[in-house]
């Protein structure tokens, strides 16, 4: 499978996902009652077997705990969003939920922000793109004490190529942040494709 | 019936539990799956806050948690491996699980009128079933990580394993500059033991030493198989002084110990070879090389004696 994006299609949904994120950021203000600060997405296509090697890089073996969500809308637009947490950071996660200490243990803590920020933000890319996303449950890929690198590595994919989004959330007040990373992966690709095809043609 | 009846029907027989409440926490409908294992009933449940209902309920937690969901107007998530339940019930499998209540994965999604979220549906999925299959391989892949990292015969860590935590405790005391010491002992002349009482006399040899040495160990220190007759001991935050009068000790008590096989009693001694930490070793097995040669010095020197290495 041959596939790359346009200049126009990159610049397309580079624009709806700032739309997206702008949207997400003010939401997410009222809910968490703080600001958060979404830094610009950073778009590429990736090969299945080079993703290791991308998440060993950027995270350098540190420890991060990993929540994966899985979405899917109409049009066979349908992905997997992956929230990568630092070790530092997972301790400020209940006080910004505003959960009362030991009410809930971190991994529930983790895989509830990462739903809210999933969720929040693809629900305002669905509207955009007039789609409708349904997500599977968050799920805890890979805790603390196991490396990330590690994990991705015992996986085998079953495709070759992947449209990866990257985004950054920051939350300046409990000095906390986390990554958002979306995989769109395989024949989701030129679904998406014929979608931002179409919103070209409108424009 | 018509697709209303239909629709009402499938809600009301599904085997998963459904809750629709409004915004205020008030029920708008439960369904027969959470009338039978809740314990309420369907007339009392109408229009009645959902807290007043299921008094077990986390309200506090609960309640950020659809906040979410009408703020957001986003779907929330909670899963049995975070939190075993969210609605206290029993479940149906009481005979052939061990849990007590029934495990649940919940679904809350939010309903939308006229772009607002007006209500919030919980959907309760029984998920005891894939819990206790899940705590069952749990247990089975604990048991085989153990075996996994147990010599078979003396029951000590296998030297893969404790070559592993070498690894990890030679790592910790550089990163954070504390001491760390490596014992190796041998049997002295196991060869004679094995050729006076047969390998079965050698094998109850091996089997109660390795146990009557992890006895005089502390809970950090590890004891592995390391040859044949040859174990190694890890004890970190150990400096040299400390090691060396472990193993004194451990000499002292080996000597003394007898070993009863088939009516004879057979008497072991050790030699053994200690090092500790130092800033010129690079790796755990350069600690490893020089252990051994205080090891052979005990052996040279007339055998049953700790040496401990000087650089």
């Amino acid at each position: 499978m041959n596939i790359t994006l346009s200049e126009d299609q990159r610049d397309c949904l580079q624009e709806l996902i700032n739309v997206a994120m702008g949207q997400a950021s003010d939401k997410l203000a009222r809910y968490l009652e703080t600001f958060v600060h979404l830094d610009v997405p950073y778009i590429e296509l990736v090969g299945s077997d080079t993703l290791p090697l991308l998440f060993a890089q950027k995270y350098n073996g540190s420890s991060v705990s990993v929540v994966s969500q899985g979405f899917y809308g109409n049009d066979g637009i349908r992905g997997e969003s992956l929230l990568v947490y630092r070790r530092d950071n997972a301790k400020e996660v209940a006080s910004l939920l505003g959960y009362e200490p030991e009410e809930a243990n971190e991994n529930e803590q983790l895989a509830d922000i990462s739903s809210i920020l999933t969720t929040t933000f693809l629900n305002g890319l669905a509207e955009l793109i007039s789609n409708q996303m349904s997500y599977s449950a968050p799920r805890l890929i890979s805790s603390l004490n196991t490396s990330l690198d590690s994990h991705l590595e015992q996986l085998s994919f079953n495709w070759e190529l992947a449209l990866k989004v990257d985004i950054s959330y920051q939350v300046t007040d409990y000095s906390f942040n986390c990554d958002m990373i979306l995989l769109i992966p395989g024949e989701a690709i030129q679904n998406i494709q014929s979608v931002l095809d179409r919103i070209l043609e409108e424009y | 019936m018509n697709i209303t009846e239909l629709n009402s029907f499938v809600v009301q027989q599904i085997n998963s539990g459904v809750v629709i409440i409004d915004a205020e926490y008030n029920i708008d409908l439960i369904n027969h799956f959470v009338v039978l294992h809740g314990g309420v009933k369907k007339e009392q449940a109408k229009g009645q806050n959902l807290f007043s209902l299921f008094p077990e309920l986390p309200e506090h937690w609960l309640k950020r948690k659809l906040q979410s969901v009408f703020t957001l107007n986003t779907p929330a998530f909670s899963s049995w491996e975070q939190r075993q339940y969210i609605f206290k019930m029993p479940h149906s499998r009481p005979i052939t699980t061990t849990n007590d209540f029934m495990a649940q994965n919940c679904t809350i999604l939010p309903i939308v009128e006229k772009g607002e979220v007006k209500q919030a549906c919980i959907i309760i999925e029984d998920a005891t079933d894939v819990c206790y299959y899940q705590q069952q391989l749990n247990v089975a892949m604990n048991k085989l990580e153990k075996s996994n990292q147990t010599d078979g015969l003396t029951q000590v860590a296998n030297r893969r394993y404790w070559e592993e935590r070498c690894i990890i405790e030679f790592d910790t005391a550089q990163r954070h500059d504390r001491p760390l010491s490596l014992m190796l002992f041998d049997l002295d002349k196991f060869k004679n033991i094995n050729d006076t009482f047969g390998h079965r006399g050698g094998d109850q040899v091996l089997v109660e030493l390795a146990a009557k040495i992890k006895d005089l160990l502390r809970s950090a220190d590890l004891i592995g198989r390391y040859g044949g007759e040859e174990f190694g001991i890890i004890c970190p935050n150990t400096g040299g002084k400390g090691a060396a009068e472990l193993s004194e000790r451990i000499r002292k008590e080996v000597q003394m110990h007898k070993i009863m096989f088939e009516g004879q009693a057979i008497f072991v001694t050790l030699s053994i070879g200690v090092i500790e930490i130092s800033d010129q070793y690079k790796s755990y097995e350069e600690m490893l090389s020089r252990a051994d040669m205080a090891l052979y010095q005990s052996k040279r020197e007339g055998r049953n004696r700790v040496t401990l290495y000087k650089a």
